[in-house]
């Protein structure tokens, strides 16, 4: 009995304790009204406590270290078209042969642990990811660069061991680039492969301050000297104290998050949204009303043709694709019209639209394919209309001003016309059997399958079934699959059509098309067995010696010289729609919402201040202009 | 010495080839896929939108294949395996890299192994002593109306059952979380305060599991049970008077338990690959989306870690129960 009182009177002290404690624990907690709270795009970190981005696959960029942590010298931002000087003050600087990058940095730019940066921390990055094997861009700072020299404390020079035009383009950040270490930490450090750069220093305006060691959450706190960042000085003070990435899971899980006012911002599927928007009154998205989603993504999707494998070799099979598809009901039937139509292999954004889709429509009108000997003009500036119309009829408002209905749909896409499609297909000795479905020119049934990702959500999943069944409809025995490593699959060549993006990404922020005509270079040509370069584009095995020359002409001229990267953006342009080598359908239509209980004044359609994701780096850029609706 | 000869070696030569097969054939099967790890690394870094100078990237290719340790042929891959395996290094993780694969399921396991071990353990217990209780029932009223609540719920896929759950009490009457296995900004303390937070953010997963794992149990004792009542020992026992407990306890579910004995080792053994649906569903930390993530991502030696751990753990709990067996079993001792 004795003993048993002993125990009860110990438990009870120890309970007391860690009540206390416990409550020590949860007295800090922050006020939601300071905080903004973010979906983590790459889901749950399950090596939470590894900020080493510098080495591959160590980190999670969207769990804010590339938000915030780390600064690159330039960012694309495509929604308005522009590249940012971020560390640099200004563009690059090149010399006459592209032998020497010149960069200016900021000054009074410091690191969160009270150092400066400086031309010191450029060098010493790039130096250590040169002599660092498996580092990130160590095998491209090899490959060009000679030495880094530091004239100031705020200029670099990169001395080039051979002339690359575009060599900036390793430091320019689109979801991705060169980004700078700080001296004074890694230069203690012995083996930087292993290094964890945890606590991490960071050179944007947050800090890390607490992290789930399971990788759902992080928490970022706005540093007190935020006037010495790059995102202090040129927007002021970024408006929440806190910025949490929290991953809550599938898309109805995000659902339920936000309508219990427990997450900001975050991507949906269209069928999340619509139920975010019913469940919350206070949800929205990109755009305030129907079609919702972000047309300003610099990424066109669509169907990878595999040029290879006949007969996808036959630039008519190719076109007798292109116009067996009705794009209005593709896009009804795939997206629910929450979609832009991209007629090229470019997206038309803002910005491509401007330089790129405005200036074309002259040659796209009068482009014509010869069918039996007679002129075929295949571009439709109509479709975006017919579109809205068929949004119309299914129920939803759509706008009646055309100049808005072409902003949120396109300026146009390509006929649909299966009848000519039969005749390109009948000219190369195809024909159709007594079924009604296609015979190859050998009288074998044509079949073929479109691989595409498992997730059904993504963009590209839809755009293999929706494919496919406008090609049924046609005559085409099409089927889709879904294996889990088809990006692998894609970029061995051992398929028939992909849904991998047909070209590869433009910068979105510059006219200049190199980074997507590059991927078609020939040198980079690989069999079918061999690794493409990349899934994306290089895939398709397409190589075009008149493409070689305008890749080869947009290498010899400056990244300054705009007028002449336009008309040579143009060309190659002209080429792709001539051979078609990959089938463009439509924009990436991003889908977000936002809830306003605690923050407005996000960047939506009717007000693109900046671009609209918080999963890219640029998205401390946004947070100056969020307002909190004081709400406690 | 007979014992020894006759039962125990046999056993542990058993052990070790399953051991042996287990890993061979998974080592075989992660390099049949058609994932490259390599490859899969690139795409990830340039999926998003990350520049890769197209003049690099065969360099960086074979910098990472040498870095991932895939050089050389898939012989001597294996060779390389087993020689890291016995000095107990499971090698490091490519989709994240350079972490060890051993200190990736170090974090995540004993979340898998709090929750699948209590929610298993708890649906054991109350399927067996249930099922046991209606198999000596039988026809009695109660006992038929657990059956076909059983019924009803077992065929339920145990997605929509967790689904259900987070829904009822995580969207409409919100008295639980949604996901994660503690609160924002708590700390991994020893405080009542985090010990709460877990127990609070376990409770979904484990009573979903728990509700959709009782029925296999109940129904496997309710058969057993059954039989056993109608055996001549339970009625001469009933005849001579024996209290209603004794019979059941110890006549009925005692000589009924053995199977069940056997199908919990088993359970047990296979917690180590963890609960895909459980984490998916509830956002909750575990090796089962660690597992599902290095197999997509042709991530070799993350998925031989786990794989490797759940066979040993599996061989084990099979050796532990043949050799207690015995204690249970009278019958396999003199056999």
């Amino acid at each position: 009995m004795k003993h048993l009182r002993r125990i009860l009177v110990l438990l009870l002290c120890l309970f007391s304790t860690l009540s206390a404690v416990g409550s020590i624990a949860t007295a800090a907690e922050p006020t939601r009204s300071e905080t903004l709270i973010v979906d983590i795009l790459q889901g749950r970190d399950a090596n939470a406590g590894n900020f080493n981005l510098w080495v591959p696959g160590a980190a999670f960029a969207s769990k804010g270290i590339h938000h915030f942590m780390v600064r690159p010298l330039w960012m694309t931002e495509y929604a308005k078209g522009e590249v940012l000087n971020v560390l640099a003050k200004d563009p690059p600087i090149y010399n006459a042969d592209f032998t020497q990058m010149t960069v200016n940095l900021r000054d009074g730019i410091f690191w969160s642990d009270g150092v400066e940066f400086t031309a010191d921390d450029v060098a010493y990055t790039v130096e250590t990811l040169m002599k660092t094997k498996g580092m990130f861009f160590n095998t491209e700072l090899n490959l060009y660069v000679d030495k880094v020299t530091k004239p100031s404390k705020y200029q670099v020079i990169f001395h080039l061991k051979t002339a690359h035009s575009r060599f900036h383009s390793f430091f320019l950040d689109r979801w991705g680039a060169i980004r700078f270490m700080p001296k004074h930490v890694w230069e203690k450090v012995q083996a930087p492969m292993t290094f964890t750069n945890y606590p991490p220093v960071s050179l944007g305006a947050y800090v890390l301050e607490d992290y789930d060691p399971q990788g759902y959450w992080f928490r970022w706190k706005r540093r007190d000297d935020w006037q010495r960042t790059v995102v202090g000085k040129l927007y002021g003070m970024p408006q929440p104290k806190l910025v949490t990435f929290h991953f809550y899971g599938p898309p109805e899980k995000k659902v339920i998050a936000q309508s219990q006012h427990e997450l900001d911002m975050t991507d949906m599927t269209p069928e999340a949204l619509r139920a975010a928007l019913e469940k919350n009154p206070a949800s929205r998205g990109y755009r305030k009303q129907y079609p919702w989603f972000v047309n300003v993504d610099p990424c066109i999707t669509g169907i990878q043709l595999n040029h290879d494998k006949p007969p996808f070799n036959l630039k008519d099979v190719r076109w007798a694709l292109m116009l067996a598809t009705d794009i209005v009901d593709f896009t009804m039937t795939g997206f629910d019209g929450m979609a832009t139509l991209g007629a090229m292999l470019l997206p038309p954004t803002p910005a491509y639209t401007t330089w790129y889709y405005q200036p074309m429509l002259p040659w796209l009108d009068n482009f014509a394919l010869d069918v039996d000997g007679k002129p075929f003009k295949p571009f439709d500036r109509e479709a975006p209309m017919r579109l809205a119309q068929r949004a119309k009829e299914r129920g939803y408002s759509v706008p009646t001003d055309p100049g808005q209905i072409r902003e949120i749909w396109g300026v146009g896409w390509w006929k649909y016309a299966p009848d000519v499609a039969a005749k390109l297909l009948e000219r190369n000795r195809f024909k159709k059997g007594a079924d009604g479905k296609w015979l190859l020119p050998d009288g074998t049934p044509w079949k073929f399958t479109i691989i595409t990702t498992p997730t059904a959500t993504h963009p590209q999943n839809r755009n293999a079934f929706a494919m496919a069944q406008q090609w049924k409809k046609f005559g085409i025995d099409v089927s889709v699959e879904t294996p889990d490593q088809y990006a692998t699959i894609t970029q061995r060549g051992m398929f028939d059509a992909s849904t991998q993006w047909p070209a590869r990404e433009p910068w979105g922020a510059h006219p200049d098309m190199f980074r997507t005509f590059d991927h078609w270079y020939s040198a980079y040509y690989k069999p079918i067995g061999e690794m493409a370069i990349a899934p994306q584009a290089a895939a398709s095995r397409w190589r075009n010696p008149r493409m070689d020359k305008v890749v080869e002409a947009l290498r010899a001229t400056p990244w300054g010289n705009t007028e002449k990267i336009i008309q040579l953006g143009m060309d190659g342009l002209k080429i792709l729609v001539e051979e078609m080598p990959g089938l463009p359908t439509v924009v990436y239509p991003g889908i977000l919402t936002w809830d306003e209980t605690y923050w407005t004044n996000y960047p939506g359609a009717e007000n693109v201040y900046a671009q609209p994701y918080h999963h890219w780096p640029n998205f401390e850029f946004m947070l100056p202009f969020l307002k909190s609706t004081g709400k406690k | 010495m007979t014992f020894l000869k006759r039962y125990l070696l046999p056993r542990l030569f058993q052990y070790l080839v399953v051991i042996f097969v287990g890993t061979t054939i998974v080592f075989i099967s992660t390099r049949l896929t058609p994932a490259d790890p390599v490859q899969q690394t690139i795409q990830r870094i340039t999926a998003q939108g990350g520049y890769m100078d197209p003049a690099a990237v065969e360099d960086f290719s074979r910098t990472l294949r040498e870095l991932y340790g895939l050089e050389g042929s898939v012989l001597q891959q294996y060779a390389a395996l087993w020689k890291r395996l016995l000095t107990g290094n499971f090698g490091r993780s490519y989709t994240y890299f350079p972490t060890p694969v051993i200190q990736l399921i170090g974090t995540s396991l004993p979340w898998t192994l709090g929750l699948l071990s209590l929610s298993s353990i708890m649906a054991w217990l109350i399927g067996t002593l249930l099922g046991g209780l209606a198999g000596y029932a039988g026809q009695e009223k109660w006992a038929k109306w657990l059956e076909s609540v059983v019924m009803i719920v077992r065929p339920i896929p145990y997605y929509i059952i967790a689904l259900l759950a987070l829904i009822l009490f995580a969207y409409f009457v919100p008295i639980f979380p949604l996901s994660g296995a503690f609160a924002v900004g708590k700390k991994v303390t020893l405080t009542w305060s985090f010990a709460l937070s877990v127990a609070k953010h376990a409770f979904l997963p484990a009573a979903s599991l728990v509700l959709g794992g009782i029925g296999v149990w109940f129904i496997q004792m309710k058969s057993m049970a059954s039989n056993i009542v109608a055996e001549d020992y339970v009625m001469f026992g009933r005849a001579g008077g024996l209290s209603r407990g004794k019979l059941v306890l110890q006549y009925t579910i005692r000589n009924a338990m053995l199977p069940q004995i056997t199908g919990l080792a088993l359970a047990l053994g296979q917690l180590l690959s963890g609960a895909l649906v459980v984490e998916y569903v509830f956002s909750y930390p575990g090796v089962g989306m660690l597992l599902y993530q290095a197999i997509t991502q042709g991530d070799y030696n993350l998925t031989m870690g786990i794989t490797m751990l759940s066979i040993v753990v599996i061989a084990t709990g099979v050796l532990i129960i043949d050799l207690i067996y015995p204690l249970f079993d009278p019958r396999v001792r003199y056999r």
